[in-house]
């Protein structure tokens, strides 16, 4: 009887202890939820952050495509990526098709997220039926303010 | 005497040599600059020229090293005062020519490098994308190139040195 009431007690405030500590993490919790959901989000719609890039990268399981001026790419880009303008993209997109088969994951970026080129060229390769195309938001801004390799 | 030397205009009366000279010297200095740095880099020129999209790609090569060399050229000719109304001529046309290029650019709502003076980006962080003010700047230049072209000199300047310790 005297052990059934104090196991009870026990429980009890075990259970009040977990739900402290619950309540005490829920904000961080649900931060985290939400950073989680909104990653989701993106990598639904094709948007890769900089630690999936890099992910990406560090794999070799993509390819990198510069959908900025070729005089730009020329000056410098992500280490090993291949120019895709989307000015020039009509002239440059034969050779590309030549060296990239149509299942490649492809990552293409610009200078930021304000630019709108490397979603114009992911728009522009899935028409001419590249499926796996993703867009590197944070582009070469982030890539750079990060040290991650570059050449050029 | 040749037929240059004998149709010299440059002590004219209007417009004081000493500033043809100063143009001439200023802008020959700056086109000997411009042309190059992009000899010395003809690639990255080159594809400023293809951005531009009013050249085949099969001739853009060929223009960048053209306009480098003619830049260089005519760079030199005005600043040693040799046959120098011909080069100012030269980019007199030049300067048509960026101005149309880069007038028809913007028009088209086309957004990049001039391909103009690097060096200034190199200096001083300056950008030169195409715009008013390149524009601007090219219709100036014309402008400061017509004195020389109208009342420049065209003869060989060692030649009248030697001419004059002849005599």
């Amino acid at each position: 009887m005297l052990l059934s009431t104090m196991s009870g007690k026990l429980l009890r405030r075990t259970l009040v202890a977990s739900l402290l500590m619950l309540s005490c993490l829920s904000p961080a919790l649900a931060q985290l939820h939400a950073a989680a959901s909104v990653a989701l989000a993106k990598e639904e719609s094709g948007e890769l952050d900089l630690p999936a890039a890099k992910a990406h990268f560090d794999t070799h399981s993509a390819c990198f495509v510069d959908a900025r001026s070729e005089y730009s790419y020329y000056k410098s880009h992500i280490k090993g990526a291949l120019s895709l303008s989307d000015s020039r993209f009509d002239e440059q997109f034969p050779d590309f098709r030549q060296k990239i088969t149509i299942g490649t994951l492809i990552v293409v970026y610009c200078v930021g997220p304000g630019c709108p080129k490397a979603r114009n060229v992911a728009e522009k390769l899935k028409q001419n039926g590249y499926r796996n195309v993703k867009v590197f938001s944070g582009g070469l801004v982030d890539w750079s303010h990060a040290g991650f390799p570059m050449e050029g | 005497m040749s037929l240059f030397e004998a149709k010299t205009p440059m002590p004219r009366i209007g417009f004081p040599s000493a500033l043809i000279t100063t143009l001439r010297l200023l802008l020959g200095a700056l086109f000997i600059m411009s042309g190059g740095e992009k000899l010395l880099d003809l690639k990255y020129f080159a594809l400023v020229i293809a951005e531009y999209q009013i050249l085949p790609s099969l001739l853009i090569p060929a223009v960048a090293l053209l306009v480098s060399l003619c830049e260089l050229l005519c760079g030199t000719m005005l600043l040693l005062d040799l046959f120098s109304r011909i080069g100012a001529s030269v980019m007199l046309c030049m300067m048509a020519i960026f101005i149309a290029a880069m007038a028809n650019n913007l028009m088209r709502g086309l957004d990049h490098d001039c391909g103009c003076f690097e060096f200034l980006t190199q200096w001083y962080g300056l950008k030169e994308e195409i715009g008013v003010g390149p524009i601007v700047r090219d219709i100036l230049f014309f402008i400061l190139l017509l004195p020389i072209a109208l009342l420049g000199s065209n003869r060989i300047p060692w030649k009248k040195h030697h001419r004059s310790n002849m005599e």
